[in-house]
């Protein structure tokens, strides 16, 4: 009887402690907002990052020269006030934010960008998205290591205040660039306490070491659980921040990212489960978000394997893909097919050269290549990360290569960091893929295959492709310009370095008691702006 | 027990495994159990051959769909027909039971009586040996053995079986502590026959009960634990399935589409009591110390 009283209170006391524990965002009237964000950042350090996730992190704790208004998806000031655009459209003269400050309270000077690009820019850095920089003058030169003295790259202190930037060409979407972390500026003085300007991975990016300039500061890192930032009240416009904290979750499985957000345990998820979809369209239509989204799902293919080296075998697995049947069937919320890369209508653009299904087509390239009836193939592994999503196309793809070529396909999947080590380290066949666009203009899409480019990751090295997107960067014209990509597309499909399968569409759901949540074609989130506010009882 | 063998002289004695085989046929229970458990086998390999479709063939206009007459069991999100897959995961998860279990089984069983039966310095080393084991994260102990192995997943269904012995080892070394002590150890002590004698024909016969029950016990277990290595990206890989793939992709779409969940779990649980049934039912007919009737 005893034993039982004990255990029946110790039960109690377990109740109660969970109770107070778990918690809703505003128990002592602070407002946390709670964000599903799929994986854990791969650092802090904006110059070394290539992912989403790490997009939406770090837009909480830095802010680039301009902000965008996502709902016009026109720039707005950032960490600089106001700027003005020579006529030419080459030189930028930014002022920054008077009362601009960092984290730790130190002012934000124009040296704080020239310290960072040079950053970004220095080639024993090694940083992967480097080429969101070459836009500036020199820049390019002076990140192969053909150019040592950065003074002549276009960045220039005019005063603490004053930042001019000069351009290779006139650049169309500048401004909008600057909400891509590759531009954030970063702290010179926490960067070196810890280590030398090109130490990658060193300690400052570390909860109390961490310094930024964006509406919040880095509050806990704790790896695979929980990354928080909350309100820094040196931002300089700290009086329209909504939020006192937001929390990422990196939950890789949707499954359980779904669940914590029925429990009530995120206010915002990153995606849906695919089979959920239909029954909260039935059921809970007013938590369920679907909107356009500006990015693209593909395969990569290893140009420096066998048998992909061989382009006749790419484009015949490319020319093997039902993306119509993809689309319609497995997708299921709205996703069109894909036959190129750059998604449709990208701030006007629309690839004319278009990838068919044609099996047929397909069997007499991979026959012509010496593998008639995929005899002789050698066998091909899909990788992809651990998601069931993926694992889903995967498993469609597969069958459908398998059916029609009479290849041998195995899956093999992996954890994103390793996936994504595996691919940069050309060590797979085919890789599931995908590219969210950083700024609504189709160059972004593409420059990703510039040869040696940090997001290449296929091997492809094409001096005329290349060509065609340099002479779009200096193509002040717009029509000409458009030739150009349209002219770098063609290469990148004819050579079918990858197999385009459908265009993205962002899904997500929110808690309605979350608000000012702009849907926008990057699927940006202006932490800022972002409010909470429970509903009356 | 030194009369029971006396009087086995006249009656021309049986052995323990006929004698065993004779009680075994009188356990209903485990009879049914041992009958179940071959359909589920003959399900698992001869069944596929009489199913119209392929475990990858694909139908992907038709996707989920619910049990009807064209797919008994229904089909997955790819439209893939479920009863084929329920039999091809079959195959995967009675090889990885019968394979991983036989192989703990081996190296335990070996490894324990061992112990047990020599004990002194030798026993106190191979123990601690198992407590290292123990203490070694086991998903990561199997993967070491993946990397050493590849990923070949019939050598997986091995490596499932070389950590799961551990437990194995420590029961049986507790029941030859206990039976060394025993008047009959002795008497084979007193005829000089030699360790391996010993260990194989007395020890070993003797400490069946617990090492049966374990046994079925452990079977569960690796197949739960080669649905979570698959997931890994250890296992098998898809397209190919296992039960426990199965499931846990039926949980995961249980709301929606709950005939995924049910039928592999049907499956899994009812091999699984069959299993413990015929477990039991073995336990109890190769008891040695049960009186003849």
């Amino acid at each position: 009887m005893n034993r039982l009283l004990v255990f029946a209170l110790a039960l109690a006391g377990c109740v109660a402690l969970a109770a107070g524990c778990g918690g809703g965002a505003t128990d002592d009237g602070k407002k946390v907002l709670r964000v599903g964000n799929r994986s854990e950042v791969q650092d802090l350090d904006p110059h070394l990052c290539t992912g989403v996730a790490e997009q939406r992190a770090l837009a909480s704790i830095f802010q680039g020269l301009a902000d965008l208004d996502l709902a016009t998806m026109k720039p707005i000031p950032g960490a600089a006030a106001s700027w003005t655009i020579s006529e030419d459209g080459l030189v930028y003269t930014f002022a920054l934010q008077p009362n601009g400050k960092w984290s730790n309270g130190d002012p934000v000077v124009a040296g704080d960008f020239l310290y960072a690009y040079k950053r970004m820019l220095t080639p024993a850095l090694g940083s992967e998205y480097a080429y969101m920089l070459h836009c500036l003058k020199n820049a390019k030169a002076y990140n192969e290591g053909t150019l040592t003295d950065f003074g002549q790259v276009g960045v220039k202190v005019v005063d603490d205040a004053t930042l001019e930037l000069t351009l290779e060409a006139p650049t169309p979407y500048f401004l909008s660039m600057q909400i891509h972390y590759s531009w954030f500026p970063v702290p010179q003085k926490a960067i070196e306490a810890f280590g030398e300007m090109t130490t990658r991975g060193s300690e400052w990016t570390r909860p109390g070491n961490h310094v930024g300039n964006g509406p919040f500061k880095l509050k806990d890192w704790r790896p695979d659980e929980v990354l928080a930032v909350e309100r820094n009240p040196n931002y300089w416009n700290a009086g329209s921040v909504k939020l006192d904290e937001v929390q990422f979750y990196p939950i890789s499985n949707e499954q359980t990212e779904e669940r914590m957000f029925r429990n009530g345990e995120l206010d915002l998820t990153y995606t849906v489960p695919m089979f959920k979809i239909e029954s909260y369209r039935k059921e809970h239509p007013e938590l369920l978000q679907i909107h356009p989204y500006l990015g693209s799902y593909f395969y990569r293919f290893n140009l420096t394997r066998k048998p992909f080296d061989d382009v006749r075998v790419r484009q015949a697995f490319s020319l093997a893909l039902n993306r119509e049947e993809i689309a319609a069937n497995v997708c299921k919320a709205g996703e069109q097919p894909a036959h190129f890369f750059t998604p449709p209508n990208t701030a006007g653009y629309t690839s004319q050269h278009q990838v068919e299904t044609n099996i047929e087509k397909a069997k007499a390239l991979l026959a012509e290549a010496g593998y008639p009836n995929g005899q002789g193939l050698p066998p091909v592994e899909i990788l992809y990360n651990s998601s069931e999503t993926d694992k889903i196309f995967a498993e469609t793809v597969q069958n459908m290569w398998q059916g029609s070529l009479g290849a041998t396909i195995t899956l093999r999947n992996q954890d994103y960091k390793i996936y994504l080590d595996s691919m940069t380290g050309l060590n797979y066949d085919i890789a599931r893929s995908m590219w969210i666009g950083d700024v609504v203009d189709p160059v972004n899409f593409l420059e990703c295959f510039l040869t040696g480019g940090g997001n290449n990751r296929t091997g492809f090295a094409s001096p005329e492709f290349d060509a065609a997107i340099r002479a779009a960067y200096a193509e002040p014209d717009v029509a000409k310009r458009e030739a150009h990509l349209q002219s770098a597309e063609k290469i990148l499909l004819e050579n079918a370095v990858i197999a385009p399968v459908f265009f993205y569409t962002q899904k997500f759901l929110q808690d309605p008691k979350v608000k000012n949540v702009v849907p926008n074609l990057l699927g940006q989130y202006a932490w800022q702006d972002i409010d909470i506010v429970e509903p009356a009882a | 027990m030194s009369e029971a063998i006396a009087l086995q002289e006249y009656e021309k004695g049986t052995s323990l495994w006929a004698d065993a085989w004779h009680r075994l046929q009188k356990n209903r229970l485990a009879v049914i159990s041992a009958a179940g458990i071959l359909c589920i086998v003959c399900f698992a390999v001869i069944g596929p051959w009489f199913t119209a479709y392929d475990y990858d063939q694909q139908d992907t206009a038709l996707g989920a769909s619910a049990p009807s007459a064209a797919h008994w069991l229904g089909t997955d999100p790819l439209g893939r027909d479920l009863l084929t897959r329920v039999m091809y995961g079959g195959r995967v998860s009675l090889l990885v039971g019968l394979c991983a279990t036989t192989v703990s089984l081996l190296i335990g069983v070996l490894y324990g009586a061992i112990s047990g039966f020599i004990g002194g310095r030798v026993d106190h080393f191979l123990m601690r040996v198992v407590d290292v084991l123990y203490a070694l994260p086991f998903t990561i102990f199997v993967i070491i053995l993946m990397v050493f192995f590849g990923r070949n997943f019939i050598l997986l269904f091995f490596a499932i079986g070389a950590v799961e012995w551990l437990t194995m080892a420590r029961i049986v070394r507790s029941q030859v502590l206990s039976l060394r002590e025993k008047e009959f150890v002795e008497a084979t002590t007193v005829l000089g026959l030699p360790h391996h004698h010993v260990i194989l024909r007395h020890i070993i016969p003797n400490a069946l009960g617990p090492i049966i029950v374990y046994a079925t016990l452990t079977i569960p277990q690796v197949m739960l634990l080669e649905a979570f290595l698959s997931f890994l990206g250890l296992g098998v890989q898809p397209p190919m399935s296992s039960w426990g793939i199965l499931i846990k992709e039926g949980v995961e779409t249980m709301e929606e589409y709950p005939w995924l969940l049910l039928f592999p779990s049907i499956t899994l649980t009812g091999t699984l009591f069959a299993l413990n049934f015929l477990g039991d039912g073995l336990r109890d007919a190769l008891d040695p110390r049960v009186s003849k009737d």
